[in-house]
């Protein structure tokens, strides 16, 4: 009986806490009496039974009907300070907005799983003992030996041209070994992938397409295996098409089981062979790497010998997810931080707005708990009223979050953007509603602390006494200290943040990226292709040098900015001096003119210059200074690698270009006439008069006119080249200033309401210090002494706490982001300004002091 | 007291079962919860066997509805239980009754008349 009574108790609490107050007591009465009135058990199993029933179907009623209640007296209460509930929600909102969309991309690039079946166990290795430069045999052999590997795949990707639909095309190319998708546990979408020796030499003349390809080249068809394409000319017969989410490595449109036998497809450079591998249930990234040097001291010395130290004992095993995050792991954190700060910004003003709103309603909240309103309902009333605040934030944040999301968009890497991952989720959505609830929670608890007070307050409930304590002066002056450290802390970032992307702006890349259009053309494949390259090129340069408004025309085989992968290797000088990791490239007469690249020394190639008995060279400034000889350099002669009895002349020393872009450093270089070894893959570069991007069409239509089977691919301006590789510099700098932005807009509003809200609470007390005589003046200023105390000690734990965050933006930027001490001093000195200006017209309201009105009001 | 307005009344039509039960059941006098249970249980041969959250639930309807208030006069002490509450009914609670009867009168006159049921004594 007293077990079920209990139980029937407890139960009751599920009721919203106005309901049980009213009702708590009859209805366990009731319960009680049903219950003695019963004697058989059967009988109290039905009341039971019953019991629970109608809790079941009256509770969440009771719920629904008292939450509305509460909403509705929570929105009047809302319209009554209409001004700053609206600050207060879209301040939040924006907050939630930007936590929610960094969150979103954390997500996207660190949380969530790679869409390949069991992504934890994926592992990116690097094994030049038994990689797939060894051979299928040993390959395999190395593998199956593994202690810590099911399994493991080989890739390498390149581009190719591609032809079998209606038009040639430059697409991407992953050569890999015949287990690349059941590796990663990829079933295809029509066909099927490879068979398990279909990446021995013979059997290798098949491809798998993308699903993008597939619907390119074949409308969809789905009899399309056993279509034929020519790959770089070679024949190859489609098995298979990818699911429309799969495109790893990279954008990858082709796949081809050809990793072990490289010279199948004929393509150009090197190349970069990657493994991938599955790690044995069970066995984590550490333990492999553990296992992997264990393995590698049982290996035989042939293979041993060709590591280094370093590569035996830190063997590259990183978890796939890492390894595709890349660079931006560290930003998004960093981000991620900022963007806390400014969530904590705008809790800090909600918390405000909710501390003066307890203080307005005291009378109410005192008559209620007079009444006999529990603490449980008035912290019920409260909560929900803050939930109404937190939720409308989530509302506008989930809007903010979506733009967010866009933005956020144009710096994650290729190799996740292009595997069309839907950033914004639903586990996102949760993110922003878990955010709102947690603020609801606090927020209406936190006053409740206060309001809990009220008891004790109600027969004072007029005095000025009763107010005091209900506001503690210490919690208001703590949020303000806090949203100035956090303000000073995003500011300073900021600031450094910004003066680099503005350094990188004005960098001297050693060319002129103004008026001029690149695009570029490969002959793989094509009838050009192996004998008639240079032939089709200065055809193509005439036809572009005859465009009326083309200044001149070049071309070069890696332009700067394009990300190419480029050749490296030592060179000798006739003084016996070796040069060490030369970069070379090779151009055509009017390159340099082209790019706007200075000639410090000698001159341009000359046409026809490459024919001459003795072979000419451009070096530039960086080769010039490494070689310790600077323009006098000029006429001397260097001795290739490849060539050790003709040497080359050297004609002439360019500016150095920045070949990464403006966040690289200018590397030593030798350029090479194209003639000489015209390769297979070039980018035509010419220098326009005016508005480039009329041109693109115009310089794309006369390389089609020499022959319209050469495909013609990424046709950019190089202005835009350059703002592809500022965007993440440019995206940092934004997304930092914008939240610098917001959070000082939201520290100045708290500080000014802070201060009218200390006005406002004093005014009896000003009232009796204007009627003992004290000046207006004087008053104002006792204000702004107080206003300015905990921005002072905010602004100090701020410039720490912004000293503490450089190294965090270090490693983001790859270089020092500078907090220096000028951009501590003026993130002080912007936050002080802003708020002294606030606190000051906050007093204004002093000057609306009455004394004899202030003095009646008690 | 001002006398209800039928638009007041009208607006407050069709009752449920429960809360028409109830205003029946408090037309015979003051009744707590539990004895409303019993009551409208009998009196439907223990078809609506009303639970204590429907019960209860429907009461604070009907109390902000101003159909029925709690009653301060209460029995001895001695003789009941402090925690149970008491209920009568208010004019607008008697009304709004009247005005539910009628119209299902009207409604079983309609369906007598559509159904050519034999009409009642």
């Amino acid at each position: 009986m007293r077990g079920s009574a209990k139980v029937y108790r407890w139960l009751l609490r599920l009721y919203p806490a106005r309901f049980r107050e009213e009702y708590q007591a009859p209805m366990e009465r009731q319960f009680l009496d049903e219950y003695r009135e019963t004697q058989s058990h059967w009988a109290r199993v039905q009341i039971w039974q019953r019991a629970l029933l109608d809790l079941a179907s009256s509770i969440p009623k009771q719920r629904v009907c008292e939450l509305w209640l509460d909403l509705k007296h929570g929105m009047r209460a809302y319209r009554s300070r209409a001004l700053s509930t609206v600050f207060a929600v879209s301040a939040l909102g924006l907050a939630i907005g930007a936590s929610t969309g960094v969150f979103s991309v954390l997500n996207a690039l660190l949380l969530r799983s790679l869409p390949f079946v069991h992504p934890e166990q994926l592992v990116e290795l690097w094994m030049p003992a038994v990689g797939p430069l060894s051979g299928r045999a040993a390959f395999t052999a190395g593998i199956r030996q593994s202690a810590y590997l099911q399994g493991a795949a080989a890739f390498s990707s390149s581009e190719m041209n591609l032809s079998g639909g209606r038009d040639v095309l430059r697409v991407k190319v992953a050569e890999t070994s015949a287990n690349f998708f059941s590796l990663l546990g990829v079933n295809p979408a029509v066909g099927r992938t490879f068979l398990p020796d279909e990446d021995i030499l013979g059997h290798n003349s098949v491809a798998v397409i993308s699903y993008g390809l597939w619907q390119q080249l074949f409308d969809g068809d789905p009899h399309v295996t056993g279509k034929l394409l020519h790959l770089n000319g070679q024949l190859l017969t489609v098995i298979g098409v990818a699911p429309a989410s799969f495109d790893y490595p990279g954008t990858t449109n082709l796949w081809i089981p050809t990793i072990f036998d490289v010279e199948k497809v004929p393509k150009r450079g090197a190349f970069l062979m990657q493994t991938i591998g599955r790690l044995k249930p069970g066995v984590s990234i550490r333990a492999a790497r553990e296992l992997f040097a264990a393995e590698i001291r049982h290996l035989h010395p042939p293979f041993t010998t060709r590591m280094s130290a370093d590569e035996r004992n830190n063997p590259h095993i990183t978890s796939l997810q890492t390894q595709l995050a890349g660079p931006v792991r560290q930003a998004g954190w960093a981000l991620a931080g900022m963007t806390l700060l400014v969530l904590l910004t705008a809790c800090a003003n909600v918390a405000h707005l909710l501390l003066s709103r307890v203080t307005e309603r005291r009378q109410e909240l005192a008559i209620r708990a007079a009444l006999g309103a529990s603490r449980a309902r008035l912290l019920q009333q409260l909560t929900v009223e803050a939930m109404l605040l937190t939720m409308t934030s989530a509302v506008i944040g989930l809007l903010v979050a979506q733009w967010t999301c866009t933005l956020a968009s144009s710096f994650v890497p290729a190799q996740l953007a292009a595997q069309q991952y839907t950033i914004f989720d639903w586990r996102v959505l949760g993110f922003a509603c878990l955010v709102a609830i947690a603020m609801g929670v606090v927020f209406g608890s936190f006053p409740i602390g206060l309001a809990g007070r009220t008891r004790t307050t109600v027969n004072s409930m007029h005095s000025q006494q009763g107010l005091r304590e209900l506001t503690p002066k210490r919690t208001r002056a703590t949020l303000i200290g806090l949203q100035a450290a956090l303000t000073v802390c995003l500011v300073t970032n900021s600031l450094a943040l910004g003066r680099t992307f503005l350094h990188l702006l004005h960098v001297d890349l050693g060319f002129q990226p103004a008026s001029v259009v690149t695009l570029n053309v490969a002959l793989q494949g094509t009838r050009h292709y192996g004998h008639g390259e240079w032939a089709y090129y200065s055809e193509v340069l005439q036809r572009l040098r005859s465009i009326p408004g083309v200044e001149a025309a070049g071309a070069v085989s890696h332009l700067p900015l394009a990300d190419n992968i480029y050749m490296a290797g030592s060179f000798k000088l006739d003084s016996g001096q070796t040069m060490q990791s030369i970069v070379t490239n090779s151009v055509t007469p009017d390159y340099f003119r082209a790019m706007g690249t200075r000639f410090l020394a000698g001159r341009d190639f000359a046409r026809g210059e490459w024919r001459r008995s003795e072979a000419s060279v451009i070096v530039n400034e960086a080769f010039a200074q490494a070689a310790g000889l600077g323009d006098r350099i000029v006429g001397r002669r260097l001795i290739a690698p490849w060539s050790r009895t003709t040497p080359y002349r050297i004609r002439g020393v360019v500016g150095t270009t920045r070949f990464g872009g403006p966040e690289s450093e200018g590397v030593p270089e030798i350029y090479w006439p194209i003639q000489e070894e015209p390769p297979p893959i070039l980018t035509l570069v010419a220098k326009v008069e005016k508005r480039p991007e009329s041109y693109l069409a115009l310089c794309r239509d006369a390389v089609r006119t020499v022959d319209s089977q050469v495909p013609i691919y990424d046709a950019k301006t190089l202005q835009r080249r350059l703002t592809e590789a500022l965007a993440r510099p440019k995206f940092y700098a934004t997304a930092t200033s914008t939240l610098a932005f917001l959070g000082m807009l939201l520290a100045v509003v708290g500080i000014y309401g802070s201060a009218v809200y200390s006005i406002a609470q004093r005014r009896h007390e000003m009232g009796v210090r204007l009627a003992l005589g004290a000046s207006q003046r004087r008053i104002r200023a006792m204000i702004l002494r107080e206003s300015a105390r905990p921005v002072l000690v905010g602004m100090v734990a701020g410039v720490i706490l912004a000293v503490a965050s450089e190294r965090g933006w270090e490693s983001v930027l790859g270089s020092a982001a500078g907090v220096t001490f000028w951009a501590c001093g003026a993130a002080a000195a912007l936050l002080v300004s802003a708020a002294l200006l606030a606190s000051w017209q906050a007093t204004e309201r002093v000057l609306s002091i009455d004394p004899a009105e202030a003095l009646r009001s008690e | 007291m001002s006398k209800p307005k039928q638009d007041e009344i009208n607006r407050l039509l069709p009752l449920s079962l429960p809360v028409f039960h109830i205003l029946l059941t408090l037309m015979e006098g003051e009744r707590h919860g539990y004895a409303l249970k019993r009551a409208i249980s009998q009196r439907t041969d223990g078809k609506l066997n009303l639970g204590s959250g429907a019960l209860y639930g429907s009461i604070d309807k009907m109390i902000s509805a101003e159909l029925i208030e709690e009653s301060e006069e209460r029995p001895d002490p001695h003789l009941d239980d402090e925690r149970r509450r008491y209920y009568r009914i208010t004019a607008l609670g008697r009304r709004v009754a009247e005005a539910e009867a009628i119209r299902l009168r009207d409604l079983v006159r309609l369906a007598e008349t559509h159904l050519k049921l034999p009409k009642l004594a």
